[in-house]
C-alpha cells in the first residue's frame, strides 16, 4: 500500500510541477505566426523541387521575374515590363532597380542571367524553359532572352510555380543542385531549417513592395510583411496537427480532413478557408499494357464509373463532380467531349468491354497510401467488378507508387491529384500527356495539338485547340478525370488578414496581439 | 571476464555487418529513390532520370556499397541527401532526444511497473491484485499512438498543462525542456509498465512460495523487509531480463512517439528517410540503432552478473 501511495504521490507531484510551465509551442506575442505542415520540404533549393512543400515556403523566400497573380495569370514581379519582338522570339526583360537579396546586395541582370542558365541545366521542370536559345545581360537592369521558335506560353512557363524559377545571386547559381545557400529577394528572408522539425523565415527588413502594385494578388502583387516571424512546424500526425491548434500552439493549420474542418467550423475561434478547386484527380491509364492499351476498355470504365460517388467517397464535402480538363472558372473551359463523362452506365460499360480485347486477366492499380487515392481505387475497383472486370490494387508509399507509375509497366491504373497543372493553365494540363509522358504512348493527336497551341498567338486559336485537346482526352479515353477537389485551410482567430491561396500566403497577413 | 568484454566486443562486428549488409539489400529491393521526394507527379520520366544525375544516384549499387564500407571504416557514415549534412553529425545532433526519451520512459516504466508487480503479488487473488493487474493489461494493449494522441487531447488541448508537440532542448529553457517531454515519456512508459508489472508479479509469486521466504516470515521480520530484501532480488532476474528488452524495444517504440509528439529524434529522423529513400541517412541510421541495441544486451549480461553472484561471466 505505501509503495502504491509514494509511486502515485511522486506522478502527481511531477505532472503538478511541471505543468505550471508554459508550452513549448506557446505563440510569441509581436508577430510569429506558426504554420502546422505536414511534411517538411526535400530541398529549400527552389529550381530543383517541384514538390508542394517546398513552394509553400520558397515562394516566401525567392521570386521569380514574372509571377502568376490570383487568375493564374502571369505578371510582372521582378521584371518591370517586357518586350517581345515583332516575330515573337525576342524578350526584352526590364528589371526594377533597387530590389536586395538577403545578403544585402542589389538584383542585376548578372544574378538573372545566371539562375536562368542554372535552371536550363538543373532545373527539375528545365522543359519550361527548352525553347531558349540565348540569355544575355544588357546593361544592369535589361535581360534579353531569345528563342528557338516563338512560344505563346513562354512568360506561363517562366512564372510558373511548380518548380520556380527563382532568381538567385550570381554566386549562389554558380552552385550545384541542392548546394545554394537560401538567398533570394523575397519579402522572407531564411533564418533556419531543421529538416525533421521547422524552416523559420523572418520578415526581410530592406525589402520593397512591387510599387506597380496596391494591393496582393496571387504570388505577385504587393507583398508587405506585416509580421516579424513565420515557422513552419512539420507535424506528421493528423491529429496532432489539428491538436496543436487547438492548444493555441500553432495558428495556422496548412490542410485537415472533412469531418475536422466541420467540427472546428463551428467553433468561431476557428476560420475554415474552403479552398475549392485545389486540384484535379486523375485516374491514369498505362496505355502500354493489355487491356488498358484498348480504348474500348478504357471507354468501358468510364462508362461505369460514377463520378459523384468517387468524388463524395474520397473527398466529401469539398469536391466538384467536373470533367473539365481546366478549372470551371476558366476562360478556356469547354463542354467538349462531357458527354461521356460521368455516365455511370454498367450496361454501356459491358457493351464497351463486349468491344475489346479484354479476356478475364487481373489488372492492377497502383496508388500511393494518400487515404483519398486508396478510396478511389476501392470504388473504381468495386464499380468495374460489376461488370466483369478483375483488379487488384497496390498501395505503396510515394517512392515506390511513383517509380513504378514512371514506367510503362507493372500498372494498368494510376490514380493521384493534378494540382499544379490546372492551376497554370492548359498549355500545362496538356503538357503531362505530351509524348506520352502520363500514358506511357505517344498519341499523335495530343502531341500535335499542344504543339499548336504552344505556337497560337491568339486566345481564340488556342482555345478552339483546347476544346479539341478535350474532345480528345474523352474520344481516345487518354485518361479519366474523375473531379475537383479542395482542402481546407484553417486559421484561428488570432490570424487576420488571411486569404486563402494555393500556398498558405504570409504576406498582408497580420496577428491580433 | 576481460576476455568476455572483448570476446563480445568482437563479436558485434559481425552483427553490425550483416544487419548493414541486409538493410543494403532491402533499400535496393523496395522502388523508388530519392527524387520521390523531390518530385511530384507532375515529372516526366526524364526529369526523374536528370535529377538522378544531378544528385549522383547513378552509381552502380555494387560501387556504391563498396564506398560505403569504405568510408565507415574511416569513420564516416557518408553525406545525407536530402539534408546535406553529414550523416553522423545528423544522427548525434538527434540521439541525446531519443536516449534521453527512452531512459526516461524506462526509469518510469520499472520503477511503476515493479512496485506495481509486488503490489499485486503480496495480495494474490484479492481484488487488489485483479485491479492492478487488469490496468496493467490494459496499458499494454493501448496503442501507443493512440494513447499519445489521447493524452494532447487532455493534458494539452482541454487542460493546456503541456505541449501538444515540439521540443525545446535542455540548454535553451530546461524547465520547457521538462514540459516538452512529459507526455511523450508517460505514452512511451504505459505500455512498458504494464509488461514489467505482469513480469514483476509473476517471478515474485514464484519466489514469494518458495521456503527461505517462509523462514524469513517465521523469523518475525515484517512483510515490507521480507519483500525487499528477500523476496524482490531474488526476482530480478527475469525482470532483468525483461527490463532489457524493454530497452531495445523502446528504441522502436520511440519512432512512433517522436512521430505524434513531433519530436526530432533519431526514429523520426530514420523514418523521414525511409519515406525519402535517403540511402546513407538510412544505412547510418540502422547501424546506430543496431550498435545502441548490442549495447544494450551486452550491458544486460554484465547487469546480471552484477546482480545474482551465482552468474560468472567467462
Amino acid at each position: 500500500m505505501n509503495m502504491k501511495k509514494l509511486s502515485l504521490g511522486l506522478a502527481m507531484g511531477l505532472m503538478a510541477s511541471i505543468a505550471i510551465v508554459p508550452a513549448a509551442f506557446a505563440q510569441t506575442p509581436g508577430g510569429e505566426i506558426i504554420i502546422a505542415s505536414v511534411q517538411g520540404p526535400p530541398s529549400l533549393d527552389a529550381h530543383v523541387t517541384n514538390a508542394q512543400v517546398a513552394r509553400n515556403i520558397t515562394l516566401h523566400v525567392y521570386e521569380t521575374l514574372y509571377a502568376r497573380n490570383e487568375n493564374g495569370d502571369a505578371v510582372p514581379d521582378l521584371a518591370e515590363s517586357v518586350t517581345v519582338s515583332e516575330d515573337g522570339k525576342t524578350y526584352n526583360f526590364k528589371l526594377r532597380e533597387g530590389v536586395k537579396f538577403h545578403n544585402g546586395k542589389e538584383m542585376t541582370s548578372e544574378d538573372v542571367v545566371a539562375s536562368i542558365e542554372r535552371y536550363r541545366d538543373i532545373g527539375v521542370s528545365k522543359t519550361l524553359v527548352a525553347a531558349v536559345d540565348t540569355v544575355a545581360a544588357d546593361g544592369p537592369y535589361n535581360v534579353v532572352i531569345t528563342l528557338k521558335e516563338p512560344q505563346s506560353v513562354f512568360l506561363d512557363n517562366i512564372s510558373s510555380p511548380r518548380a520556380p524559377l527563382a532568381i538567385y545571386p550570381a554566386e549562389e547559381a554558380a552552385k550545384g543542385a541542392n548546394e545554394i545557400d537560401y538567398i533570394g529577394t523575397g519579402p522572407f528572408k531564411f533564418v533556419e531549417y531543421i529538416p525533421d522539425s521547422h524552416v523559420t523565415l523572418e520578415k526581410f527588413a530592406d525589402y520593397v513592395p512591387n510599387p506597380a502594385y496596391t494591393e496582393r494578388d496571387g504570388l505577385a502583387g504587393k507583398k508587405e510583411v506585416l509580421i516579424d516571424k513565420v515557422t513552419f512546424r512539420f507535424i506528421p500526425e493528423a491529429g496532432a496537427r489539428t491538436a496543436a491548434l487547438e492548444s493555441g500552439a500553432v495558428q495556422i493549420v496548412e490542410t485537415v480532413d472533412g469531418p475536422t474542418a466541420e467540427r472546428l467550423r463551428a467553433d468561431p475561434k476557428y476560420i475554415i478557408h474552403d479552398v475549392l478547386p485545389f486540384a484535379f484527380q486523375v485516374i491514369k491509364f498505362n496505355h502500354a499494357l493489355a487491356p488498358t492499351d484498348d480504348v474500348n476498355f478504357r471507354k468501358a470504365v468510364q462508362a461505369a464509373l460514377d463520378m459523384e460517388e468517387i468524388m463524395e467517397i474520397s473527398y466529401a464535402d469539398i469536391n466538384q463532380v467536373d470533367g473539365g480538363w481546366v478549372f470551371p472558372n476558366s476562360p478556356f473551359a469547354t463542354s467538349a467531349g462531357i458527354d461521356q463523362y460521368n455516365v455511370a452506365d454498367l450496361e454501356a460499360a459491358k457493351a464497351f468491354l463486349d468491344q475489346s480485347a479484354y479476356n478475364g486477366e487481373t489488372v492492377t492499380f497502383i496508388t500511393d497510401n494518400l487515404r483519398p487515392n486508396v478510396d478511389v481505387a476501392t470504388v473504381v475497383q468495386s464499380r468495374l467488378e460489376a461488370i466483369g472486370v478483375k483488379m487488384d490494387i497496390s498501395v505503396a508509399d510515394w517512392p515506390t507508387t511513383s517509380k513504378i507509375g514512371f514506367t510503362p509497366n507493372g500498372w494498368n491504373f494510376w490514380t493521384h491529384g493534378f494540382g499544379i497543372e490546372p492551376f497554370e493553365g492548359p498549355g500545362t494540363v496538356m503538357s503531362a500527356w505530351v509524348g506520352g509522358s502520363g500514358q506511357m504512348v505517344p498519341d499523335p493527336e495530343i502531341d500535335r495539338i499542344a504543339g499548336e497551341f504552344n505556337a497560337a498567338l491568339t486566345d481564340d486559336a488556342k482555345k478552339a485547340l483546347f476544346t479539341e485537346f478535350q474532345q480528345r482526352m474523352f474520344d481516345n479515353m487518354v485518361a479519366i478525370k474523375a473531379g475537383n477537389y479542395g482542402l481546407f485551410q484553417v486559421t484561428n482567430d488570432k490570424v487576420e488578414n488571411f486569404v486563402s491561396f494555393r500556398i498558405p500566403r504570409m504576406w498582408g497577413v497580420t496577428l491580433a496581439q | 571476464m576481460r576476455n568476455y568484454l572483448i570476446r563480445r566486443i568482437i563479436s558485434v562486428l559481425p552483427v553490425l555487418f550483416f544487419v548493414s549488409l541486409l538493410s543494403f539489400a532491402v533499400i535496393w529491393i523496395i522502388p523508388g529513390d530519392p527524387t520521390a521526394a523531390f518530385l511530384d507527379a507532375s515529372a516526366t520520366p526524364e526529369q526523374v532520370e536528370a535529377l538522378r544525375d544531378n544528385l549522383g544516384l547513378n552509381k552502380p549499387p555494387l560501387l556504391q556499397v563498396t564506398e560505403w564500407y569504405g568510408q565507415v571504416l574511416t569513420g564516416n557514415l557518408g553525406q545525407s541527401i536530402l539534408m546535406r549534412t553529414p550523416v553522423l553529425t545528423a544522427i548525434l545532433e538527434r540521439l541525446p532526444l531519443t536516449l534521453t526519451l527512452a531512459a526516461m520512459a524506462l526509469v518510469l516504466a520499472v520503477l511503476l511497473g515493479v512496485a506495481a508487480g509486488v503490489f499485486a503479488a503480496t495480495r494474490r487473488g484479492t481484488w487488489a491484485d485483479q485491479t492492478v493487474m487488469t490496468l496493467a493489461l490494459l496499458g499494454l494493449s493501448v496503442p501507443d499512438f493512440w494513447l499519445g494522441l489521447l493524452l494532447i487531447v487532455v493534458f494539452a488541448v482541454q487542460l493546456g498543462w503541456f505541449p501538444s508537440g515540439g521540443y525545446v532542448p535542455f540548454m535553451q529553457d530546461p524547465a520547457a525542456w521538462l514540459s516538452s517531454m512529459v507526455l511523450p515519456t508517460l505514452t512511451l512508459a504505459v505500455v512498458q509498465i504494464g509488461f514489467i508489472a505482469r513480469m514483476t508479479r509473476s517471478a515474485m509469486l514464484d519466489v514469494i512460495n518458495q521456503d527461505f521466504i517462509r523462514t524469513a516470515h517465521a523469523k518475525g521480520l515484517s512483510e515490507l523487509y521480507v519483500v525487499t530484501r528477500h523476496g524482490l532480488p531474488n526476482a530480478m532476474m527475469p525482470i532483468l531480463t525483461v527490463t532489457g528488452i524493454i530497452a531495445g524495444a523502446l528504441l522502436g517504440s520511440a519512432v512512433v512517439v517522436e512521430q505524434v509528439f513531433a519530436l526530432p529524434g533519431v526514429g523520426r529522423l530514420i523514418i523521414g528517410a525511409i519515406l525519402s529513400r535517403d540511402y546513407p541517412l538510412i544505412q547510418g541510421g540502422l547501424l546506430f540503432l543496431t550498435l545502441i541495441y548490442l549495447l544494450i544486451n551486452l550491458g544486460v549480461d554484465l547487469l546480471y552478473a552484477a546482480v545474482d553472484p551465482r552468474v560468472r561471466l567467462e
